[in-house]
């Protein structure tokens, strides 16, 4: 009664044959969700806020909260 | 300006900082895909029960992580190229400034149509008031009519200084004897905070910018009291 022979050659091979895939995916999600969570969010972040954006609105406020040196509230 | 705690960019208030801030969000997913990458084969290295781990030819991999680098690196350089000369297209400003580095403080010059001029020195500690910035506030600031293309002209009167303004996405180095220019739009109504970028002496974290941008008819009133009180 024999024994099987081992499996002695192509072990490191295998090995990167099973992680190196799982590695590219696993990095490509990472890319994937950084992607989707914050580059996108950030961008629709800033088109949302110019959308509906009234500058003089915003200066206004400004003003009067005191915050411009060239321009002082009404009160004063 | 900096809140406390940040980790990223300022707020954009340029359209040239928002380009900035996307192209870094961009490097940054690749900077990412890169360590996950290398992260795993480490600790997949680290953790075999192999004892011959070291591979000693392959053609195969020797020609993926040469082309997979080029690759990537095309896809960095591609968008940041494209801002660039973004950047460097004809702006036709509507204004000209002078911002001319001393040590320890900036001066700026209005001089388009009439001859104004003024220093713009950082507010001791112990002068500020409630609601003011430490080492951040100036007792002239830089004004600005918004949403306007401003040509800001930048050069030094005695070392190497450089003035920035990360809100606005604005660095140019100031060198004595010579003119460097920069332009900028800002976006949006506000006061932008930047600092002196170049070491130049003792009081280098002491001459800060602010910026201040308004309307057009605000920022004519400001230069003609300017004026009137030079």
């Amino acid at each position: 009664m024999s024994l099987q022979k081992p499996i002695m050659r192509g072990l490191l091979a295998k090995r990167l044959r099973f992680h190196l895939p799982i590695a590219f995916a696993l990095s490509l999600i990472a890319a994937a969700a950084f992607k989707y969570g914050v580059t996108e969010p950030r961008k629709q972040a800033y088109a949302d806020f110019y959308k509906q954006y009234d500058a003089m609105k915003e200066f206004n406020g400004m003003k009067e909260a005191g915050i411009f040196e060239s321009v002082r509230p009404s009160g004063e | 300006m900096a809140h406390p705690s940040q980790l990223g960019l300022q707020d954009a208030a340029s359209p040239v900082m928002e380009e900035l801030l996307h192209f870094h969000d961009h490097a940054l997913m690749i900077v990412l895909l890169i360590s996950t990458l290398v992260l795993y084969i480490i600790v997949s290295m680290v953790s075999t029960k192999l004892t011959n781990k070291y591979i000693l030819d392959s053609q195969e991999i020797e020609i993926v992580w040469t082309i997979l680098p080029a690759v990537i690196l095309i896809l960095i350089a591609l968008p940041s190229l494209r801002i660039l000369y973004l950047m460097d297209e004809i702006n036709d400003p509507h204004l000209t400034i002078k911002a001319m580095g001393h040590q320890w403080y900036w001066s700026y010059e209005y001089t388009d149509y009439e001859d104004l001029g003024f220093d713009s020195y950082m507010v001791p500690t112990q002068d500020l008031v409630p609601g003011q910035f430490r080492l951040l506030e100036t007792d002239h600031r830089m004004v600005v009519p918004m949403e306007s293309p401003i040509r800001v002209l930048v050069s030094a009167e005695d070392v190497l200084h450089s003035w920035a303004v990360p809100a606005l996405g604005v660095k140019m180095d100031a060198v004595p004897g010579r003119l460097n220019q920069t332009a900028f739009i800002v976006s949006r109504p506000g006061v932008f905070y930047g600092q002196c970028s170049e070491i130049c002496g003792a009081n280098h974290s002491f001459m800060p910018i602010v910026v201040e941008a308004v309307p057009l008819v605000h920022f004519e009133n400001w230069s003609s009291l300017m004026l009137e009180d030079a």
